[in-house]
């Protein structure tokens, strides 16, 4: 009498113990994370950046930031518009206009951003920031 | 005749989507996220809309709203923010230092260090701002 041989099952490897570290590290990311859209501007530039290749003359004008953030130019304090206004014009007049910028040690920080946000936009492209207090 | 009735196969449920959906969310994540140390204090960036697009690598100096410190995550008196500037500049030259300020700290807590990293020999220095208007905590 021949013995019929049962088939070997065949061995499977359990994906329950992968998906279960999966999920961990999923709720962990998840829960951990905090996600900040992030951009930068720079504060230092290289040195050939900043000064005129040709080294011309520059227009320069000098913006000051008191301790509430207000620019002022001299002593008249400047709205958004026309700070924008003027910058355009001062560009149109010299492309290579330097905004110089003294800011309080008072004025927060978005104020000086903010200013240097529209001078970027409106397309300057060399600025510097002064400061009068001394190093910690 | 009695017909000899089939055994009905219990339908199995199939994992294997539930495992491709788990782990595209999880490259996701991995990939879009990028880890930083977090402050030990609340940072609200500034606010812009000109900012360049962040790159990777550097360390994070976090200043608070009151002038605290903090050095990739790590709290640092003030008096010990040059010395571990300088060592991680020694290690690397070319190194980038980004500024982590809050948008309400006074500019007297801000501009001194971008001073003392010039004068440390940094030669990129950048400001953290944020394209929202209402960005979240970045604690």
């Amino acid at each position: 009498m021949q013995l019929a041989r049962r088939p070997r099952p065949q061995a499977l490897i359990s994906l329950v113990p992968m998906i279960d570290v999966m999920l961990i590290l999923l709720v962990f990311f998840m829960v951990t994370s905090s996600y900040l859209n992030l951009d930068m501007i720079p504060a230092l530039r290289p040195v050939d950046e900043a000064v005129s290749s040709d080294g011309s003359a520059q227009r320069r004008l000098m913006i000051r930031l008191d301790a509430t953030g207000t620019p002022h130019l001299r002593t008249q304090a400047l709205s958004s518009e026309t700070l924008d206004h003027l910058l355009r014009h001062s560009l149109a007049l010299d492309p290579k206009t330097q905004l110089m910028i003294l800011p309080s040690g008072a004025a927060p920080t978005q104020a000086l951003i903010s200013l240097m946000d529209l001078a970027a936009s409106t397309g300057v492209k060399n600025m510097r920031v002064l400061q009068l207090e001394a190093r910690p | 005749m009695k017909l000899k009735q089939n055994r009905r196969t219990v339908p199995t449920e199939t994992i294997i989507a539930l495992i491709d959906v788990v782990f595209f969310l999880l490259v996701f994540f991995m990939l879009i996220g990028r880890m930083d140390a977090t402050a030990p204090f609340e940072v609200t960036p500034p606010q812009a809309q000109t900012g360049r697009d962040m790159p990777t690598g550097g360390i994070t100096l976090a200043i608070s709203q009151s002038g605290r410190l903090a050095l990739d995550g790590d709290a640092l008196p003030k008096s010990e923010i040059s010395p571990a500037l300088a060592k991680a500049l020694a290690k690397d030259p070319a190194l980038r230092l980004r500024i982590n300020a809050h948008r309400s700290a006074d500019l007297r807590h801000v501009l001194p260090h971008v001073s003392l990293a010039e004068a440390l020999g940094f030669l990129d220095v950048v400001l953290v701002v944020t394209p929202e208007t209402s960005a979240g905590v970045g604690k």
